[in-house]
């Protein structure tokens, strides 16, 4: 139903301790957003999508097209960093607009190619922890950070209730589209109305069942299930840690202006 | 006059760019790693106290009638699948809904901040929609200024007597409009331009995302008037009960 979570869970890595592999890439996504080292991000780039074509189930295609996710986002937003206005000539290229000039000056170019660099490299970063680790491994990692026991419990409750909601979305709106709906921008928003209000009546109906048989299992406010405990070895933490380490030496050196 | 041809460009220039990718627009997240550390770590703290109050009054209300927590994570759920559904839009690309404005309506504000955080959350871990990093931002603008700006416009109609469809659909058209104009903040105080600093850079981020944000913040408005028609009609108790999500 959802591609990332299928994806995480059908990893080979899947029963790897979740804190090591939230380690290693929450880890590097600090280190790249923190000290913003186009080289340094380079490197966590590359690194990031080695591990997950290695370690995650997906073709390097697939996985490229997945990166160019919010290629909306990025696009705007490029516009308004590249571009600039100004009286003088900007130096990359300049367009004569009424009186002024707009164009790409060398350092609107150096600011955005730092910020393309840095987004797709945390951008990596999340993807390995995405698509080798499953929510309910995440959730473990968040309990043992000592996160609010309410947050965590809904947390779980809306993760369990997504893929009911879901279906039952999947499921309406085909029979829509059986009944030739979904034909014009008129019909189709009337049909998604309709479909979101029967959606609405039916999880609240579905919660009030849940709520019945939890409470016939003597619910007393807390749920409390087992956790699989899946330790990793000393070496594997080591090996994490030389790796953040040396990022992180490396892009002090690099902002120090020891190395170039 | 310069301001304005500014902006004549720059929506011309995202005009193009539209036409020419007709892949899926999100609704506004800031993408993972758009924001420096220091933006992403202060955003995340202003968020704090709405997070430490919605869980008080939700540990309050939970406390009296335990059902409630179900509701609530039901309606987690929905704002979630809300948002993960494409909504019919204007210019053939399809987009998403934020959903934060009618849950902001249907469940209540303070609510809707911490439902909101952890539906922020599950979008950028289940459909890569924002990120790690950027979620206190994401937070603030979709979770907290969204739905608090749509609860009050739909209390404020309300008082003054106005039809509930266009109270339905002033609430969250105007709820997503001020969430695109918060991001664009957040954005410009993040990225100052070269010449003329945080300001001209807010109105350029403005500008741009206009485009795509207001056609969706209409569909979405118009969306919300259709849900809460066919629910008024045949699911009245239903929307009763949602009074205890909004202790």
């Amino acid at each position: 139903m959802i591609l990332f979570d299928k994806l995480a869970y059908s990893s080979p890595i899947r029963q790897k301790s979740p804190a090591l592999k939230s380690l290693f890439s929450v880890g590097s996504l600090v280190v790249c957003v923190t000290f913003r080292e186009p080289v340094v991000c380079l490197l966590i780039f590359l690194g990031m999508m080695a591990a997950t074509l290695r370690f995650a189930c997906l073709s390097p295609s697939r996985y490229f097209r997945l990166l160019l996710g919010p290629a909306v986002f990025l696009a705007l937003s490029s516009v308004a960093i590249l571009f600039v206005l100004s009286d003088t000539p900007p130096q990359l290229l300049a367009i004569p607009v009424f009186s002024r000039y707009l164009g790409i000056s060398s350092a609107s170019f150096v600011h955005w190619a730092q910020l393309m660099a840095v987004a797709f490299s945390s951008v990596s970063c999340l993807y390995f922890l995405i698509l080798t680790t499953p929510i309910t491994d995440l959730l473990t990692v968040l309990r043992r950070l000592h996160c609010p026991w309410l947050l965590l419990e809904l947390m779980l409750l809306i993760y369990r209730s997504i893929f009911v909601l879901l279906d039952i979305a999947d499921a309406i709106q085909t029979s829509q589209n059986c009944r030739l709906g979904n034909r014009s921008f008129r019909s189709k928003l009337s049909c998604m109305g309709q479909m979101l209000s029967v959606l609405l009546v039916r999880s609240l109906k579905r919660s009030s069942l849940l709520y019945d048989a939890m409470e016939s299992r003597l619910y007393d406010g807390q749920i409390r299930v087992l956790e699989e405990t899946h330790p990793a070895c000393t070496k594997e933490w080591i090996l994490c840690i030389l790796w953040l380490g040396f990022c992180c030496a490396l892009s002090l050196l690099l902002k120090g202006g020891f190395l170039i | 006059m310069k301001k304005s041809e500014k902006r004549l460009f720059a929506l011309s220039l995202a005009a193009a760019m539209l036409f020419v990718m007709p892949s899926s627009a999100s609704a506004m997240h800031i993408m993972e790693g758009y924001l420096p550390m220091g933006h992403a770590i202060a955003w995340g703290a202003v968020c704090l106290p709405f997070l430490a109050a919605g869980l008080i009054s939700i540990r309050k209300t939970i406390s009296q009638n335990r059902k409630a927590l179900l509701i609530l994570a039901m309606a987690g759920a929905y704002a979630f699948v809300l948002s993960a559904l494409k909504i019919p839009s204007v210019t053939g690309s399809s987009s998403h809904p934020t959903g934060t404005g009618l849950g902001a309506v249907l469940f209540g504000p303070a609510a809707m901040s911490v439902i909101g955080i952890i539906v922020l959350l599950f979008q950028a871990l289940l459909l890569a929609h924002g990120g790690l990093t950027t979620l206190g931002a994401n937070t603030f603008s979709m979770a907290i200024a969204g739905p608090f700006l749509s609860y009050g416009v739909w209390r404020l109609c309300r008082k003054c007597k106005v039809n509930k469809s266009v109270s339905v659909f002033l609430a969250t058209c105007l709820g997503d409009l001020f969430t695109y104009c918060v991001t664009s903040v957040q954005l410009g105080l993040a990225h100052p331009a070269a010449e003329g600093g945080v300001m001209a850079s807010i109105t350029t981020f403005m500008g741009i995302f206009a485009v795509t944000q207001i056609p969706l913040a209409i569909v979405e408005g118009l969306l919300s008037v259709a849900v809460m028609l066919a629910l008024e009609s045949y699911a009245s108790s239903e929307l009763s009960e949602l009074a205890y999500a909004h202790q």
